[in-house]
């Protein structure tokens, strides 16, 4: 807990900010982060989606609700509701698509360790699991039984080479300082170091933005 | 003389063939049991070589045969390579159907109308795109998806990937797709009819192909 936080504690504005609109907020940030980092990012385990799918329930019963209804007035509501539900359901999917397509590329990387597999959602590890089962039977059905034993491992280093593939840690990210913060970048030629203010924006690789992502000294953008 | 390595080269020609293909080309059935077939005689042959050492091989005393080894090795290697590559393709192209909620019956009607008639689908190799497995996994990944799908049905996964702009859109019918309900009554989609309704009750019908969205 820093001072920033201890003053967030006490600010009337910000226990003022219903649940459903900070939750619409940690969606957002959650989907802008997931599309622009390079790798999976970590699940958020505090209900959040738990929340927003009850809150869509909702809102889709509130739809139904209002439909009978012919008064113009409601009518009007009705759409502004559905034109919002509609926004709200395609940052959920698109959030999740997001994550499906990073998984599907290195399924066997994020299933490697303990650490990778806590970034997952359950149904994630359920899908994940079950897709590189389909993946394997496939290979093994089509042309992999037919190799010598020696061959038929789909995870082997030899030589040097992993056969896990990683996603590319070293690619670049937009990143938007949420607190004066110093930043460093390792270059081609040389590395960099710098003072961020609050609100500047810098490209920097996945890897040394990471840390600052995660301390939420930054966000991506 | 074909090399090592030669078929399998065109197996990856054929899969960066297929990534910027919108359909499916045939499965190399031939092909496929061809590379595999040069990996298992590869194999065989460092067996037979290695034998008369009765497993005290060393390599710097015979390195002609030290390096017919390492390029059988690494043959095999890059062969099974070649294969994972080829497999991979494929399948990523047929979840990409799954996504798009088309499905085997559907694949194969294409083939039979394209092709010369029903007949051509019941010949081995001939009829369709897709080998057995292929057409397993498809299926396989069909059930796995909606299992996914299926946690998550107020969101509808496979919806449009296009931020929605407007509640309501005109559409014109291409092909006749029958009554819809809405939730505004029931709409009769003949074809070259048009009409101006909610995005979210025709998209499935869009990524078919009946409905066209006009801008």
């Amino acid at each position: 807990m820093d001072i920033d936080d201890i003053l967030r504690d006490v600010d009337p504005t910000f226990h003022a900010i219903p649940q459903e609109k900070r939750d619409l907020q940690a969606l957002t940030r959650a989907w802008i982060a997931e599309r622009s980092a390079p790798e999976l990012l970590p699940w958020p385990s505090n209900g959040l989606f738990e929340r927003i799918n009850g809150n869509i329930k909702q809102q889709i019963e509130k739809v139904e609700e209002m439909t009978g209804d012919m008064d113009p007035k409601t009518n009007f509501a009705l759409i502004v509701i559905q034109t919002e539900l509609e926004r709200y359901r395609y940052l959920v999917r698109s959030y999740l698509r997001a994550r499906l397509a990073k998984l599907d590329r290195h399924a066997l990387h994020y299933l490697s360790t303990d650490a990778l597999r806590a970034r997952l959602s359950e149904m994630e590890l359920a899908y994940a699991t079950r897709h590189q089962a389909l993946l394997h039977n496939h290979y093994l059905s089509s042309f992999l039984s037919s190799f010598p034993a020696g061959l038929q491992n789909l995870n082997d280093a030899a030589g040097g080479i992993s056969m896990i593939e990683t996603p590319d840690l070293e690619s670049a990210v937009f990143i938007r300082a949420l607190k004066d913060t110093p930043v460093e970048g390792r270059g081609v030629d040389t590395d960099e170091a710098a003072e961020m203010q609050e609100g500047d924006i810098v490209i920097l690789r996945w890897a040394d933005a990471k840390s600052l992502v995660e301390a939420g000294s930054a966000e991506l953008v | 003389m074909p090399m090592y390595g030669d078929l399998g080269n065109k197996l990856v020609q054929h899969a960066k063939r297929t990534q910027n293909l919108t359909h499916l080309p045939p499965y190399q059935t031939e092909l496929v049991r061809a590379v595999t077939r040069e990996v298992r005689d590869l194999d065989k042959d460092v067996a037979s070589l290695l034998e008369p050492f009765q497993g005290s091989f060393d390599p710097s005393a015979d390195q002609a045969t030290a390096c017919t080894l390492l390029v059988n090795h690494l043959s095999m290697r890059r062969n099974k390579r070649c294969l994972l590559a080829y497999h991979r393709t494929r399948t990523d192209k047929l979840e990409e159907l799954v996504w798009s909620g088309s499905d085997v019956l559907d694949l194969a009607g294409q083939q039979a109308g394209g092709g010369n008639g029903a007949g051509a689908a019941v010949d081995s190799g001939g009829g369709s795109s897709l080998s057995p497995q292929e057409e397993d996994y498809f299926r396989q990944y069909g059930d796995l998806l909606a299992a996914y799908k299926g946690q998550w049905t107020d969101v509808d996964l496979t919806g449009s990937l296009e931020p929605p702009r407007d509640l309501f859109i005109d559409v014109r019918v291409l092909k006749d797709a029958g009554e819809i309900q809405t939730e505004y009554g029931a709409i009769n989609l003949t074809k070259n009819s048009q009409f101006y309704v909610r995005q979210g009750d025709v998209e499935r019908l869009i990524a078919q192909g009946y409905l066209q969205k006009l801008g």
